[in-house]
């Protein structure tokens, strides 16, 4: 500990230096730490939106791949649509156990808040087994559905008015003010509809999204007969690629994906990038290692004499090794846990520009609290700092106590 | 408390034809040249000469600190030119070095800098010289020990910048005496004081040799100061006179 003590004494003799240096380390973790932790994030995000879809086939209009599953999994406005005979074709497949047909839309509420709606029908209620509606699903007057959860005393529906009820995510609801019974104006659609149902949280995209029946946003949206994606379970899992080829067979103009084929495409991407990213993860922690290695050599030079007296007085090359070497490890240490709190502090900011940069990502935060990747950037920096300090250490130990104290 | 070791070595410092040349570019310089010399333990002993005699080199040899060229050289027993001798731990073990400038660490307490030598090799010389450093435990209570001795016991927690330069050479004796030394020596020790600072800083010496037997060799061009040492040692030109 006094080795510590001592080599702590001796960094701050120069603090701006020492600042600086432990800074650039920082940097370099910090930088190490928000990657790392994104490309984790990424891929159990990833997994966890696909798996919330709730099928194992994805139907959409032919176009980009990538925009296809930022819709499917984000919802938004895709000018590309699909005829909705197409779904009863798809039904009609054998290989087929649900398909659900949905439209989607996107509107701006006041505040310049992107709202995305989703038509849906029962088909879709068949791939959620997980929802648990605050209220009803429409069309059904019974109230008493498995999915109801409490009774908010609401108006039962009509068949007739079930056209014009909404059931919102509960995200959607918190920030809309709205609940079971309320009514809701579709912005820029001016249509009022009857909150009939809000979901519980279910911690998945659904959460943010608003559900019309089908045909209803298809009207109101005038997409009448049009749908954007097709969702499929498989009768047999272990057979997708055999209802993959089969549905692709029947229709030309459409995109069949398997979402293991999604996850692995959108993988190989993160994948390619994850090449570049580690170049630069590598070129940060080399330069915060030669920067470390540059102030400890030039610490050592300066403080020549100083060595030769410790020698002078019984320090071995052993010791005085040890002492530059803790100083530096000292260093980068210091530099890996500031870095830790850095990447922590600046995730949202990192996490929006990597956002930017690359064509889809999860939703929800992707760069968070890890105990491994923090012992992981330590121990690097650890290493940093033993490889870093050697030469610096092996300098000092070197140092001729008669000729040091010479030394001007 | 002890102070030094007991030096029961006879000579405590032998030198048989003592050369030291050093190179210099093309030319090269004898700084020492052909020195026989003997100094007995307890003893208290001026090296005297002007600048360039060769006084900090011959103390640079019989410290350990630099190898002679030639001739023979013993200290405290150990044959300085016999292969495996390792001069850091015979210098931690046995000899005290005082410099004219102090070279006291900034950024450590007067008490942390005496402290300081006790750090180096410690779990070596444990094993090699067992009970004799555990004598010197604990560390901190001795160096606290030898600040009062030397007149520092109200400045232990001050840093050198809060020191006078007197103060700072105390400092520098205190820390070279924690290691319970058998020879202390002292390299234009007064060189860098005013003639009061000077004084004290000798008389210290003079005291640590007259009350613990310890033998000191001391450089100094200061002339002065001849008739207090109990025997002086002239270089001129590399030749003891």
């Amino acid at each position: 500990m006094i080795w510590f003590k001592l080599s702590f004494k001796n960094l701050i003799r120069r603090k701006t230096r020492s600042i600086l240096t432990v800074l650039g380390v920082a940097i370099a973790i910090a930088v190490l730490y928000s990657l790392f932790q994104f490309q984790q994030g990424y891929q159990a995000r990833l997994k966890g939106e696909l798996g919330a879809l709730g099928a194992h086939v994805m139907v959409v209009p032919k176009g980009c791949p990538y925009e296809a599953a930022t819709i499917a999994l984000h919802g938004g406005k895709w000018p590309r649509y699909m005829d909705e005979g197409l779904l009863a074709k798809v039904k009609a497949n054998p290989g087929v156990a649900e398909a659900a047909g949905v439209i989607m839309d996107a509107v701006f509420a006041p505040g310049n808040k992107n709202v995305i709606l989703l038509g849906i029908d029962e088909d879709y209620m068949k791939l959620r087994p997980a929802w648990h509606i605050n209220g009803h699903w429409w069309g059904d007057t019974s109230g008493d559905r498995k999915d109801k959860v409490g009774s908010p005393g609401l108006g039962q529906t009509s068949a007739s008015d079930s056209d014009s009820s909404v059931i919102m995510g509960s995200t959607s609801a918190q920030e809309a003010g709205l609940k079971p019974g309320d009514y809701w104006v579709v912005p820029e659609k001016n249509v009022r509809l009857h909150v009939v149902g809000v979901l519980n949280r279910t911690n998945t995209q659904d959460d943010g999204f608003v559900f019309l029946p089908r045909k209803t946003l298809q009207k109101i949206s005038g997409l009448e007969a049009k749908l954007v994606i097709i969702l499929i379970k498989a009768k047999q899992v272990d057979k997708t690629d055999a209802l993959v080829a089969s549905l692709k067979a029947s229709e030309v103009d459409m995109n069949v994906f398997p979402l293991t084929e999604l996850l692995g495409t959108i993988g190989a991407l993160m994948a390619s990038t994850k090449v570049f990213v580690s170049a630069i993860i590598l070129i940060a922690v080399i330069l915060g290692g030669v920067g470390v290695l540059n102030t400890v050599l030039m610490a050592v030079f300066e403080r020549t004499r100083e060595i030769g007296m410790m020698k002078a007085m019984g320090g071995s090359r052993g010791d005085v090794f040890k002492l530059v070497w803790a100083e530096t490890i000292l260093t980068t240490v210091l530099g890996g846990v500031a870095g830790v709190v850095i990447a922590l502090v600046s995730s949202r900011l990192v996490e929006a520009l990597i956002r930017g940069m690359i064509p889809y990502a999860p939703k929800g935060s992707l760069i968070g609290f890890s105990l491994p990747t923090m012992a992981m950037c330590v121990g690097l920096s650890l290493v940093l700092g033993l490889v870093a300090g050697f030469y610096p250490a092996f300098r000092a130990a070197s140092v001729k106590p008669v000729e040091a104290i010479k030394a001007e | 408390m002890e102070i030094a070791s007991a030096c029961t070595i006879k000579p405590a410092v032998n030198a048989k034809g003592l050369v030291r040349t050093y190179r210099r570019g093309a030319e090269q310089i004898r700084a020492l040249k052909g020195i026989d010399l003997n100094i007995q333990c307890g003893e208290f002993v001026g090296v005297v000469g002007h600048s360039g005699a060769g006084k900090t080199t011959l103390l640079n040899l019989i410290g350990l600190m630099d190898r002679a060229t030639e001739g023979s050289l013993s200290v405290l027993g150990h044959d300085t030119a016999r292969r495996g001798v390792r001069f850091d731990a015979l210098r931690r073990k046995n000899i005290g070095f005082v410099f004219q400038e102090f070279y006291l660490m900034p950024t450590l307490t007067a008490l942390e800098n005496v402290l300081l030598p006790t750090m180096w090799g410690k779990a070596r010389d444990m094993t090699e010289i067992g009970s004799a450093i555990s004598d010197r435990v604990p560390s901190r209570q001795r160096a606290a020990e030898l600040l009062k001795l030397v007149g520092l016991g109200q400045r232990m927690t001050h840093k050198p910048s809060e020191l006078s330069g007197g103060e700072m050479q105390r400092v520098a004796v205190a820390r070279a005496l924690v290691n319970s030394p058998r020879l202390l020596l002292a390299d234009e020790p007064t060189g860098n004081l005013d003639t009061v600072t000077r004084d004290g800083i000798f008389n210290l010496l003079l005291a640590l040799n007259r009350d613990s037997g310890l033998t000191v060799i001391v450089a100094t061009h200061d002339l002065s100061l001849e008739s207090r040492f109990t025997r002086v040692v002239r270089l001129e030109d590399g030749n003891v006179v």
